[in-house]
């Protein structure tokens, strides 16, 4: 396939190493709805089968590959040319709102959910946009990177109430978070050498 | 029906034997005919992906054992290819006929559970016992290679823990010349069995337009005939030098899924038989003490191999920038890992994509317009664990 039916699509390029030899684009969040739908019925691609769609959160990244908070990333696989693609779209915290893709592909439903839950994406025209993974009245979304591991509340039976009770999350130690990195930036350096060489 | 008729919702789970773990199904029912079946999942939700990011890449691996937790070995193989990737290392040729050997072990492993708790939920006690016994002497060969017999972590980045131990390739070959007999009788007790095919066949059909539409893949989606394998059609590790065939339905219902995870087996030990004849000596973890610990001989009288050791298992290793997206075919389907490194010890990022979330997702489709005792049957064939659905 040539990658100039893919850069039709395109809008400009994602500044970050991709591995595995998948075909990307980046598109911008505006035109999602009619790149999937261009994408699944081109005769060149028919990438008909939507394999995941996922968020990173760029809050602490050390590598500046996205100057917006949230990017995701939805991954099309075509049965006919046995060939899998990238779609990256980022997403700013002031707006988090993008068009929900369900209409083109239906399993879209639990992986745009999965993304609401996680990390508070909202898709607009969804048609049931509700926490998947999480309790149904929980609180924040817990794959971001500002969310504690910890969480905030903590779930047991009372006895006495004969109910289930939420209280806020005690640790019986503190919450040990070692920095094993090592301060030499030459470690880094060495690796990256060592496998080069190879 | 009568006009004053009210659909009822039925709450099947989340305690429920035939739910196959904690899923919580509000199934509307016309009558004892079912109009809607919405799955609530969630309830095994472990934070998986969010503890892996707080985990280098060597504490990563157990999680995966973790999620499907009937085929462990399959998830770590996704999480190893997909660190390899990213460190562009490639594992020695004998670790890669051990991963693979042991693959397909876990693929039986996974089918001898799901065939016969499908055929229990559908009246049949008898399959479960004697696929049990067979499981616990596969189970053997898991502890022989790694000490466990489920959560193994054996898989790592690099190649596989720990080499063969004596006799085992003999023990295994021995074992698997004669498993197919075992198929042969677990057969005749299932395949032409009139309750069991009543109960089966024609229930729950997905088209093959469908499958593909609702991103079902693995066995769900071979049964409705698309000839699609990921072993076939993108090889990793030495899939590509083996000789298998893969098994295609025809209608795409719960009794095709059962045939083909019925034939699955068969190719697997023809698999399993093939690596331990082809498997060949030499090292099975890449010798690059920078990624993978020193052994432990070197360490009694080497300064250098104790100061790998010790910075491997605090700091770990560091992985170069990147995003990648390796998939194996699990048992179940399409187990897929997007990694993302920004360069330190631990990764950023890690989403795992779990067949059994989109099969899940697929069971409202399935069960719509059929009675309500056709969903444990419909359920048992899609092989969900909710290990991996919740993550």
């Amino acid at each position: 396939m040539s990658p100039n039916i893919l850069q039709k699509y395109s809008n400009g390029n994602f500044h970050f190493p991709i591995k595995s030899g998948i075909d990307n684009i980046l598109v911008n969040k505006d035109a999602i709805l009619e790149v999937t739908q261009k994408i699944k019925e081109d005769e060149d691609l028919l990438y008909d089968q939507l394999i995941d769609i996922t968020v990173t959160d760029n809050m602490l990244s050390k590598s500046s590959y996205s100057n917006e908070r949230f990017t995701l990333i939805y991954s099309f696989l075509s049965l006919k040319f046995n060939k899998r693609l990238f779609i990256f779209t980022n997403i700013s915290e002031d707006n988090l709102d993008i068009n929900s893709i369900t209409q083109i592909f239906e399993s879209a439903d639990w992986f745009e959910r999965e993304c609401y839950d996680l990390f508070g994406i909202n898709f607009v025209n969804h048609p049931n946009l509700q926490r998947i993974m999480n309790d149904y009245n929980f609180q924040g979304h817990p794959l971001r990177k500002d969310f504690p591991l910890t969480g905030y509340e903590e779930v047991r039976y009372d006895e006495n109430l004969k109910k289930v009770v939420y209280e806020p999350v005690t640790l019986k130690q503190e919450f040990r978070d070692f920095d094993n990195e090592s301060p030499w930036e030459g470690m880094k350096e060495t690796i990256k050498e060592e496998l080069e060489k190879k | 029906m009568s006009e004053n008729f009210k659909p009822v919702t039925l709450n099947f789970g989340p305690q429920h034997p035939a739910a196959h773990g904690v899923l919580r199904l509000l199934v509307q029912l016309e009558g004892e005919v079912v109009n809607k079946a919405e799955p609530h999942i969630g309830l095994l939700h472990r934070g998986t992906e969010k503890l892996i990011e707080q985990k280098t890449y060597t504490q990563a691996i157990p999680y995966f054992d973790r999620l499907d937790y009937v085929s462990p070995m399959c998830q770590e193989h996704a999480f190893a290819l997909a660190v390899e990737n990213l460190l562009n290392i490639e594992a020695p040729k004998r670790a890669q006929y051990i991963r693979v050997m042991f693959a397909e072990v876990t693929r039986i492993l996974n089918h001898l559970l799901n065939i016969p708790a499908f055929a229990m939920d559908i009246g049949a006690a008898t399959p479960m016992l004697w696929a049990f016994e067979e499981r616990e002497k596969m189970l053997e060969f898991h502890e022989a290679v790694s000490g466990a017999r489920f959560h193994a972590a054996y898989f790592r980045p690099g190649g596989v823990h720990q080499d063969l131990p004596e006799n085992l390739l003999e023990k295994m070959k021995k074992y698997f010349i004669n498993f197919p007999k075992f198929i042969d009788t677990l057969e005749e007790l299932l395949t032409e069995n009139r309750i069991f095919k009543q109960r089966s066949v024609d229930i729950g059909i997905l088209k093959k337009d469908d499958a593909i539409r609702l991103s079902c893949s693995g066995p769900v989606l071979r049964a409705s005939g698309v000839a699609w394998d990921l072993r076939k059609s993108q090889p990793y590790d030495v899939y590509e030098d083996l000789d298998f065939d893969i098994p295609v339905g025809k209608t795409g219902d719960t009794y095709d899924r059962y045939l083909v995870r019925m034939e699955e087996m068969r190719e697997s030990v023809k698999i399993i038989l093939q690596c331990i004849e082809n498997i060949p000596e030499g090292p099975v973890m890449v010798e690059n003490n920078k990624i993978t610990p020193p052994k432990r001989s070197e360490m009694k009288n080497s300064m250098e191999a104790i100061i790998h050791h010790f910075k491997l298992f605090t700091e770990g290793y560091r992985v170069p920038e990147g995003i990648t997206y390796k998939s194996v075919e699990a048992p179940k389907g399409e187990f897929g890992v997007v990694l993302v490194s920004d360069g330190s010890s631990k990764p950023y990022r890690c989403k795992l994509r779990a067949p059994g979330f989109v099969h899940l997702q697929a069971l409202h489709f399935l069960s719509k317009g059929h009675q309500l005792a056709d969903v444990p049957s419909i359920l048992g064939s899609l092989d969900i664990v909710f290990g991996e659905v919740d993550r």
